[in-house]
């Protein structure tokens, strides 16, 4: 695996080189097979019972799925913008973007208790049959990422507000933000796999 | 706004126009096997735009990089072969 830097940390030009550090690219990678083990169950829970699966996204609130792809990925955003922010050297900007990640964050965790809600409204509950059980287990699982993503963007943010990253070292806010685009390349698979394939 | 922030506003809107698009596949006016490929290729172009310009990964001799578009090859690849014995089945 080349996980070696190949430029001084913070270079934005140099092509080629490694994002972040080695640690959040294991917790990325780690990330990303639990959810594609997430969907290989999709996948054969989907061929054992073809009829629930079939059924399964005319009983979820799609505007809620499409409201929380977009808010996702406008949260994505902002924390390239941040990161844009600290390369040029303003940090009151990288704060502000960062928060605007944040503030992305806090919304889509509003909106899927929205969703839940209406879910229990509309007697969507995990009892009800192997499509919205893979739905609360693939949603949840994202869920509590989405949760991790925040609290390190809070770390950021705070770190960014002290002055501690500078456009050569701002190798924490960079890995804070990859994780963030890991929890929304999740997200892109989810999506289309529970609210629009039958 | 300067050239980076610029291209990747570009790519921000592209995202979000993707996603309307699946958003308009599930309504269900094209048959489940073409669902599935189209959102296939969706989620493949949606991947590939994340991992290259919000995630920064560009060297094309990367490891990594190329892990990480194999991996928004191989789910897609999923999707169809679900989709196709969906489609097959109903």
């Amino acid at each position: 695996m080349q996980l070696a830097m190949t430029a001084p940390p913070g270079d934005p030009v140099v092509e080629g080189r490694v994002p972040g550090n080695r640690g959040i690219w294991v917790g990325i990678l780690c990330e990303l097979t639990e959810f594609a083990l997430m969907f290989l169950a999709y996948a054969w829970f989907k061929w054992v019972h073809p009829e629930d699966f079939h059924r399964g996204p005319g009983m979820l609130n799609t505007a809620s799925g499409v409201w929380n792809t977009v808010v996702m990925l406008t949260s994505g955003y902002f924390a390239v913008r941040a990161l844009l922010a600290i390369r040029r050297n303003d940090s009151v900007a990288a704060r502000n973007w960062l928060i605007g990640t944040l503030l992305g964050g806090i919304g889509f965790l509003a909106i899927k208790a929205y969703e839940f809600s209406w879910n229990v409204d509309h007697g969507v509950l995990g009892t009800g049959n192997s499509f919205v059980a893979i739905y609360y287990y693939l949603t949840f699982n994202h869920l509590v990422h989405v949760v991790w993503g925040c609290l390190g963007l809070i770390w950021a943010i705070l770190r960014t507000g002290f002055g501690a990253y500078s456009p050569e070292d701002h190798e924490g806010l960079e890995a804070a933000t990859l994780y963030w685009h890991a929890t929304d390349l999740a997200w892109i698979v989810i999506f289309p796999l529970l609210y629009v394939v039958r | 706004m300067d050239r980076q922030a610029r291209r990747v506003t570009w790519v921000w809107l592209g995202l979000v126009a993707l996603t309307l698009g699946s958003a308009w596949l599930g309504e269900g006016l094209a048959s489940t096997g073409v669902t599935a490929g189209l959102v296939a290729l969706i989620v493949a172009v949606k991947g590939q735009l994340v991992i290259r310009h919000y995630m920064g990964l560009t060297g094309s001799g990367s490891r990594l990089r190329r892990l990480m578009c194999l991996y928004f090859v191989v789910v897609p690849l999923l999707i169809v072969l679900v989709g196709g014995a969906a489609a097959a089945l109903s």
